[in-house]
């Protein structure tokens, strides 16, 4: 394996860890098989009614609920098969040092079965899947039955998050100084479970929804004079983005600070940073930052809230010139917010209020408008120094 | 060959007269159904000369145009003048049969009711009336006398007719009379019959009928040559004969006045009970007494000597007295075993049951029902089943709507027992009875006699639900077979996945057979043998 000679250590412990824990889950199967046994696959449930809310730790779980995946269950054997096949793949993967994507995994498994009907004697053919929701959709199943994230087993996704800040990292072999990226910032690898902090001296993390923001504050040097982790998802967030703020949190104890428009879809973008994707349940384990903070922008920021004793961040005139009405989906998206139990606070139902009332949303944009000096030295310190944040 | 009789009874009844005047009532209505009617009369003397004395019957039937067609003008016995339009043609029939006693042969076929079949034993007709119906209504149209050659089994020689009927006096006329000398095995009879018919409008009908008689002697061969000069042959597919019927004595049930005094006419019996207790089946000495006792009349009376009141309060006491049921014995039915076989040859169904039932009694007549079943493949589908007639294994051609296995068959639910209609299905019905219960003079339609509808619902019924327990499991093997075939035709994959999760440790091929085997174990009415059957390739 020739390119295996610039493997770094952490990659190649990650791989052996992945192959162990892949080899001793699937011997089970063998085993069945060998002792006549019908081969089963027990998977915890990944549905929404197996899905728990953790109250004292503020994460998703997924509850004790199973199915069983069974090579002579006729409405499952397809599956079985996909989820053996898409293991056997990732495996073969491991042991090559390749680092496969799921689209590449969905391409090495598609292909075609050439089957005789016994009834009708027709000759018919099968794909192993036709679309990439089918395998990604089994690569889900089999990081819940090996309780192991495709991150872990060294499956690449794009890039996305950036980060810059005073900070040193190690990535494979080498150090970063994340505040020597010049103009640019760090792509955030799609293995942060293989980062190691060196050092740094940085006192919270600020996220930010949107690049563009999250350019213009790295330009005026917001992270230097705050002493700030900037960190970006450029929307919605990927794991790769989550897992390493959940480190940052988790490991080095930083407050994390959300910032995104303000209208139901950057709450829910909070939402997911804070528990995770409610279809997904099983990330959120390793994904969540079940402390991550929403700074803004609020709609009590842009209206103020006499119920709240709080006067608004803009002005009469510039909230005329900056809202924008709120469309179908934006309520229909509040409104499902207020089901989750992390929002049916008495803090947030103040802010999903103004929002129904008001049938109107918020740019960050809006507020670097009004002035960047505004957003990077008024807004953003301000709300943080008095602690104007929501849990 | 241990059943053949070479000598039959025979017995002379009743004038022609009365029957060239009603000739309707015995199917020579038009031509085109005296053609059918002859050859129908004709095939059937033939099965009853070759199958009731056990002899594989080798059937042979030549329909010959002879020229002169158009119509002519016959006069008729009263003197009034008849149309005939048709075309001149001949009928033979061959057989193989035990053939005639040569003395009988001018009153057999120039003398109506003149017959070997009258005594109680089932065969195709009842007074051996048909082929001198056929003689009759081709010496009306064409003036020619039938031909006959005949010869016995043992016999040495071979014996021609040209016969035909005096009609007035009821009596035989023979035109020309030859022997010959036999030097071969042949035995069987030839009856050639010349008449004004109509091929076109009958041949449906002849080939339905042949076709239908094969059905239900699949034991016969039987070749065809029509005026067209078409050639058919119906095959035998069995050697096996249905058992042939036993001559019984007259159930007291199902004798009528004029019966009965012609049998207290000819009895040889001395008294009146030993007269009861010989002439007829089921009747023991306390049973004639009691009989007798009820009708008032002395047992030691000499039979001969009974007045037509005395006769009317026997008759009376007769239909009071409790007396056995009718034996099925004297009964040819031809066996689930033969219907299934003539189903199968002839309409080439997915599936052919029969059912025969148990002898039962109408009106001191003992009858037997038989049904069968073919469905799918080659059977046409139709909106309501395709019904196969038979009486007496004669098929039964017209008249369908008016008879009652009609009604049966139309009133069975048929989803019932998993048909959904249009299906292909045939559902054959056999009446075999010494007196089969017809509607109207034309014997082509059976009554609605009570028991006797019960029993063809019965055994259509019974036959229906062997159909369904067929389709449910052919139903459930349909499912299994798609359920095996959708697990097994992912076994290459999960085996090669498993081959390479255990680094190679186990083989692929060895996998295989064990995924197979587990399915094999999971199945209970199919096995798949190789992985071959089911998955061509993988790529």
């Amino acid at each position: 394996m020739g390119h295996g000679t610039y493997l770094t250590s952490k990659d190649l412990s990650a791989r052996n860890k992945a192959i162990e824990v892949i080899k001793s889950k699937f011997s089970e199967i063998i085993e069945d098989l060998m002792n006549g046994r019908n081969p089963t696959l027990v998977i915890r449930k990944r549905t929404l009614t197996n899905t728990i809310y953790d109250e004292a730790n503020g994460l998703l779980k997924l509850g004790e609920g199973v199915l069983k995946r069974s090579f002579l269950n006729v409405n499952e054997s397809k599956k079985f098969m996909q989820t053996l096949l898409i293991a056997s793949i990732i495996y073969e993967s491991l042991k090559n040092n390749e680092y496969p994507t799921i689209r590449d995994l969905y391409y090495r498994g598609k292909h075609t079965i050439k089957y005789r009907d016994l009834v009708t004697r027709k000759v018919k053919e099968e794909n192993t899947w036709d679309e990439q929701k089918e395998s990604d959709s089994v690569i889900r199943d089999l990081e819940v039955f090996i309780d192991m994230l495709r991150e872990d087993m060294l499956i690449l996704s794009k890039e996305k998050g950036k980060v810059v800040g005073n900070m040193r990292i190690r990535s494979g072999d080498d150090v970063i100084d994340l505040s020597k990226m010049g103009h640019g910032a760090y792509s955030i690898e799609p293995t942060p479970d293989l980062i190691e902090f060196l050092d740094y001296d940085v006192e919270y993390v600020l996220v930010i929804e949107k690049d563009a923001v999250f350019q213009q504050l790295h330009r005026i040097g917001y992270w230097r004079t705050n002493k700030a982790l900037l960190v970006t998802s450029a929307g919605q967030p990927d794991r790769a983005t989550r897992r390493f703020v959940r480190r940052l949190n988790e490991e080095l104890n930083l407050p994390v600070y959300i910032l995104t428009d303000s209208d139901p879809y950057g709450f829910y973008i909070y939402s997911v940073f804070r528990v995770g994707s409610i279809t997904l349940s099983y990330e959120s384990e390793r994904l969540a930052t079940p402390k991550a903070r929403f700074l803004g922008v609020m709609m009590s920021d842009v209206y103020g809230s006499p119920k709240l004793g709080k006067k608004p961040y803009l002005s009469e005139s510039e909230r005329k010139n900056y809202i924008i009405k709120a469309k179908e989906m934006d309520i229909k998206r509040a409104k499902e917010l207020m089901n989750y139990k992390w929002f049916q606070t008495p803090r947030w139902k103040v802010e999903i209020d103004i929002f129904l009332e008001k049938l109107s949303k918020l740019e960050i944009e809006a507020l670097t408008s009004k002035g960047l000096k505004f957003l990077a030295d008024t807004y953003i310190p301000h709300k943080i120094e008095v602690g104007d944040w929501l849990a | 060959m241990s059943e053949v009789e070479s000598v039959e009874k025979f017995r002379a009844l009743s004038p022609s007269e009365f029957f060239y005047r009603n000739r309707e009532i015995a199917g020579f209505s038009n031509p085109a159904r005296a053609l059918y009617q002859t050859v129908r009369e004709l095939v059937e003397n033939a099965l009853d000369a070759t199958d009731t004395h056990h002899i594989l019957p080798d059937v042979k039937v030549v329909i010959k145009s002879e020229g002169g067609d158009g119509s002519r003008t016959l006069v008729n016995s009263e003197g009034s003048a008849e149309e005939y339009e048709g075309v001149l043609y001949s009928v033979q029939v061959e057989d193989n049969g035990i053939g005639l006693p040569p003395q009988h042969v001018p009153r057999a076929f120039g003398q109506l009711l003149y017959s070997s079949k009258y005594v109680l034993r089932q065969s195709r007709g009842m007074f051996g009336l048909g082929a001198k119906m056929a003689i009759l209504y081709g010496q009306i149209t064409t003036g020619r006398p039938a031909e006959v050659i005949t010869s016995q089994i043992l016999s040495k020689k071979i014996h021609y007719f040209k016969v035909s009927i005096d009609i007035a006096n009821n009596t035989p006329v023979i035109h020309e009379f030859s022997i010959m000398d036999k030097n071969n095995e042949w035995h069987g009879t030839v009856v050639k019959i010349h008449l004004i018919g109509d091929w076109q409008r009958s041949k449906q009908k002849i080939y339905d009928y042949l076709k239908r008689t094969a059905i239900i002697a699949p034991y016969a061969n039987i070749y065809f040559e029509d005026p067209e000069g078409n050639i058919v042959m119906f095959r035998r597919s069995t050697e096996e004969m249905p058992v042939p019927p036993r001559e019984v004595k007259p159930h007291p049930y199902g004798v009528d006045i004029e019966l009965l005094k012609r049998m207290l006419a000819d009895t040889s019996a001395k008294t009146l009970t030993e007269f009861l207790v010989k002439e007829f089946q089921n009747v023991g000495e306390l049973t004639a007494l009691k009989i007798l006792e009820g009708a008032g009349l002395k047992p030691d009376l000499k039979p001969s000597e009974l007045t037509l009141n005395d006769i009317t309060e026997l008759m009376r006491s007769i239909k009071a007295s409790k007396i056995r049921a009718p034996s099925g014995r004297h009964l040819s039915f031809l066996g689930e075993k033969l219907i299934v076989l003539g189903l199968r040859e002839t309409l080439k169904p997915e599936f052919a049951a029969a059912v025969t039932r148990k002898a039962s009694v109408y009106e001191g007549h003992a009858f037997i029902v038989e049904a069968g079943i073919a469905y799918g493949d080659k059977v046409p589908p139709s909106d309501k089943p395709l019904l196969l007639r038979y009486a007496n294994k004669i098929p039964l051609l017209y008249d369908e709507s008016a008879d009652v296995m009609r009604k049966v068959v139309d009133s069975i639910e048929w989803n019932r027992y998993g048909v959904t209609l249009p299906a292909p299905l045939a559902v054959l019905i056999h009446i075999c009875s010494t007196k089969v219960p017809y509607k109207g003079v034309g014997k082509e339609a059976v009554a609605d006699v009570p028991e006797v509808e019960k029993e063809i619902e019965l055994a259509v019924r019974e036959v229906a639900r062997k159909l369904k327990s067929y389709l449910s499991r052919k139903a459930k093997e349909y499912e299994e077979a798609e359920k095996a075939v959708t697990i097994a035709k992912y076994i290459p994959d999960i085996a090669r996945s498993l081959h390479t999760l255990t680094d190679g440790k186990f083989k692929r091929e060895e996998l295989e057979k064990e995924l197979l085997q587990l399915l094999n174990k999971k199945l209970t009415m199919l096995k798949i043998k190789s992985l071959k059957e089911v998955v061509i390739e993988v790529s």
